[in-house]
């Protein structure tokens, strides 16, 4: 039986999956920079190690009203076909296997979110997973529109 | 023979990037040398380079197995061999033909490189070099393909010396026992091989089916790595001299081959090896006969000492290497490094400055700081170095031009010469290699647009053939590329009315007449009445101008009716690491490339005048608009009112423009980052740097802000 491994973590009251090997690392939220112009999720650029990288507020991309930034808040750094962002989330709850049995389509009205964005529904026991969807949450839309 | 074995494992692939370097030379060198050949059709020597090219080409692609490239430039090669004999002469259609042949092998080249099938279709051309070369054929039969090693015939071959050991040496005499003949082969390459290792293994491997390979020198994994055009074999075997001859030189790119006797030294000194030929002695080829070239071996033999002469013939050679190839993803690497280091100086300097405010007598502290000035030192001629290396010469562009003025000249019926200039002025190579299509772009137009059909010119009193002139010098801190043309103008009135109709505009006042031939620049503007296979299509000149402000550069039109256009670009030097102008917005930081900051000023907020809805400040009797880069960036205005703002003049070429921002900083060393393809493009943001703290900082686009300004206006 297929399993795949699972970073979870936590954004309000939602509990999120994303496939571990597209998890390059988690990080405490270091200064953000600002970027004028950009996209509203967009919100900012880091210094990773010397690398700029842009930041998604996840919490403005999936439409739920902004939250404090806690103790507990990082930053998931994601590599998605060889580019490299980050997702601003509440808390990084644990690491887990989760059967591919155990996971269901997006349900039509998907939990208050743009379905785009849900690869499917992970059941843990009572638990409820939102598995998201990666290369849709930079692309999708693209950022050209804005340029011109 | 281990050797043999050994070398036949190499995989092809690994020297495909060897070949697509090599390729893509002799293509260009095609390319370049049929355009001369068009002007000087009677050069036999030209024409010899020509014919070595395409062999080359021919040859290494067949080793790859590219049969497709292989026909083609087989097909080329008939065709130049027919010249070359002089049984044709050079034709417009010739060397149309030709050229078009190589636009094929590049596209086929391309396909290489990206690992693809060669689908590109070439039936046409090489039929239709066929039939050219037969037509040729009607006035003389072709020779056979034999004549061609005569005509290049003999240069001196230096000897070699086998220094066998005692293995070999049993397996060299042992022959002699079962009366098989021992050969010293001498196999020199043509010059420019690439793969010379792989062509020692194609002639390692048909040696093989004819006998036993004892040894060769230098060996496989020496002659890739070293400059040396020959290697020598020593060769047992039942064969004949003239056959062995013949089986060699069918491999590619092989020049020649000798075959000569080898005799082993007398008993007493097998592991010295042997002295068959030297340098002093006259060269032996094949037609001298064995008996001699033996004698030649035996009478050296005695007087010279051999293993000294071993090795030097390959270290001389390496040690003519001036220039390497080296990998641009490790330079790239390397400047990285050099950046960071440059970020960590900073670092070190704010501490040092930190410790100096709260600690000024300590020694150390001292110390610290004149260390850290010698740092700063090594740093700027360590980076300028590194920076160096990035320098390509823009001739490298430029060389694709005569031929697209050529071509579109056949194609228009016009006349037009292209004078080039300043190919030696270097810039960075990022910028190179995006330079080109816009280049190409602005060329056409001036053939298209600009330049008048020869009866038009002499009908105005211009000489019948135009003039574009492509020009390239530093200026400062930044590289201008200047095209020009000596043709009819842009037509102000035309560009006004068909803005006007397309809604740029909306007043005819104040604006001047280049004002007006910026509007060029502005997406789906095209003038041409017709739409031409040249230009025309309405993408036109914004992309141009798109692809010139994404490097950091500006474009400039100046024009005059009747007398010419000329395009202006004033481009960035290098893209990696700048000067930069710190200043302060609100809360935030951005970073300004010192190289377009012309001076920093403090106005009085009542000087500030609107005009439209552009601020603007008298300066000096001229007036600077002004941009506000809190509003430009959505943030709030500050609360407390300053009575005086600072203003950050700064220009590219001839156009200023004032920045309202609330500190100056100071200035400092940054290296440019790309903020990557999420974030690319952002109007008013070139990139992002890392300021000593670690934070990221914006760094301002003042093309595309001049550009901004200009277009309100």
């Amino acid at each position: 039986m297929a399993e795949e491994q699972m970073v979870t973590f936590s954004l309000g009251s939602e509990e999120f999956g994303v496939d571990i090997m597209k998890v390059q690392e988690i990080i405490r939220i270091p200064p953000v920079t600002r970027v004028p112009k950009a996209r509203s999720y967009i919100e900012g650029v880091i210094n990773l190690r010397g690398n700029v990288i842009p930041i998604v507020n996840l919490r403005s991309r999936f439409g739920m009203p902004p939250g404090e930034e806690t103790d507990l808040s990082r930053i998931v750094v994601l590599q998605i076909d060889n580019r490299v962002f980050g997702i601003m989330v509440d808390s990084v709850t644990e690491v887990l296997w989760l059967d591919s049995e155990a996971i269901e389509p997006p349900p039509p009205i998907a939990l208050g979110m743009d379905s785009n964005y849900i690869r499917g529904v992970g059941k843990i026991g009572e638990r409820l997973l939102i598995l998201l969807k990666l290369d849709q949450l930079m692309g999708g839309d693209s950022m050209n529109e804005q340029i011109a | 023979m281990s050797q043999g074995e050994k070398s036949m494992g190499i995989d092809l692939d690994d020297f495909l990037d060897f070949y697509l370097l090599d390729s893509q030379e002799q293509v260009e060198k095609l390319g370049s040398g049929l355009l001369q050949l068009e002007r000087d059709g009677e050069n036999i020597s030209l024409v010899n380079d020509l014919f070595r090219s395409a062999h080359s080409l021919k040859g290494a692609s067949g080793t790859m197995g590219f049969t497709p490239i292989v026909k083609l430039t087989h097909a080329a090669e008939d065709l130049l061999d027919k010249l070359r004999q002089g049984k044709m002469l050079v034709t417009n259609e010739i060397i149309d033909v030709l050229l078009a042949v190589t636009d094929k092998v590049k596209m086929m080249l391309a396909q290489v490189e990206r690992r693809l099938d060669i689908s590109v279709d070439y039936g046409d051309l090489t039929s239709q070099m066929k039939t050219i070369t037969e037509t040729g054929a009607l006035v003389q039969k072709s020779k056979p393909f034999a004549e061609k090693n005569q005509m290049e015939e003999q240069e001196e071959k230096p000897g070699i010396n086998f220094a066998l050991s005692p293995e070999e040496t049993e397996t060299v005499s042992e022959a002699a026992f079962v009366s098989k003949s021992v050969y010293w082969l001498n196999v020199v390459l043509e010059p420019n091989t690439m793969m010379k290792a792989v062509r020692a293994v194609m002639v390692i491997q048909r040696l093989e089916l004819l006998g036993n390979v004892v040894k060769i020198i230098p060996s496989i994994d020496e002659l890739e790595v070293c400059e040396a055009l020959e290697f020598n074999i020593l060769f047992v075997t039942n064969e004949l001299q003239k056959d062995i001859r013949a089986d060699i030189l069918e491999v590619s790119e092989i020049y020649d081959a000798l075959v000569t006797n080898y005799t082993l030294p007398e008993s007493d000194a097998p592991e010295i090896g042997l002295t068959v030929q030297s340098e002093e002695e006259n060269p032996v080829s094949t037609e001298k006969s064995i008996e001699e070239s033996v004698q030649i071996s035996r009478s050296k033999q005695a007087n010279q000492p051999v293993q000294q002469n071993t090795n030097e013939q390959p270290r001389k050679d390496v040690n003519q290497v001036h220039t390497i190839r080296v990998d641009t993803a490790r330079m790239d690497n390397l400047i990285n490094l050099v950046g960071e280091m440059v970020i960590t100086r900073t670092r070190l300097v704010k501490i040092g400055q930190d410790l100096q405010t709260e600690n000024q007598t300590d020694p150390l502290v001292v110390s610290l700081n004149e260390a850290n000035v010698y740092l700063g030192r090594l740093m700027n001629d360590l980076q300028e170095s590194v920076m160096k290396l990035r320098m390509v010469p823009i001739g490298t562009v430029f060389s694709r031009y005569p031929r697209l003025v050529r071509d579109l000249c056949r194609k228009t019926g016009k006349r037009i010469e292209l004078v080039i200039h300043g190919e030696e002025t270097e810039l960075d190579k990022t910028v190179i290699e995006m330079i080109g299509d816009p280049l190409t772009h602005i060329i056409r137009n001036s053939v298209d647009h600009g330049i008048e059909a020869p009866e038009e010119r002499l009908a105005v009193g211009k000489p019948e053939v135009g003039t574009i002139t492509l020009d390239a010098y530093h200026e400062g801190n930044h590289i201008a590329i200047i095209v020009s043309d000596d043709g009819s103008g842009l037509n102000i009135e035309k560009i006004y009315k068909k803005a006007s109709e397309k809604g740029l505009v909306s007043g005819r006042e104040g604006l001047s007449e280049s004002d007006i031939a910026n509007l060029i620049f502005q997406p789906g503007f095209s003038t041409a009445d017709q739409v031409t296979d040249i230009s025309g299509r309405g993408v036109g000149m914004d992309v141009v101008k798109k692809a010139i402000t994404n490097l950091g550069g500006i474009i400039d039109i100046k024009t005059s009716k009747g007398v010419g256009t000329s395009m202006i670009i004033r481009l960035p030097l290098t893209l990696a690491i700048i000067q930069a102008l710190l200043v302060e917005v609100g809360k935030e930081t951005y970073a300004v490339p010192l190289s377009s900051v012309v001076e920093t000023l403090l106005v009085n907020k009542p000087d500030i005048k609107t005009v439209g809805s552009l601020p603007m400040v008298q300066l000096r009797g001229n007036t600077l608009p002004l941009i506000s880069l809190k509003q430009k960036f959505d943030l709030p205005e500050s609360e407390t009112i300053n009575e005086e703002v600072y203003v950050v003049v700064v220009g590219l070429g001839e156009k200023t423009v004032g920045i309202i921002v609330d500190e100056l900083q100071g200035q400092q060393e940054v290296v440019i980052k790309s903020l990557g393809d999420y974030l690319n493009g952002l109007p008013g943001i070139a990139g992002a740097t890392i300021l000593g703290d670690g934070k990221v900082t914006l760094i301002l686009d003042i093309g595309s802000l001049l550009q901004d300004i200009l277009i309100k206006r």
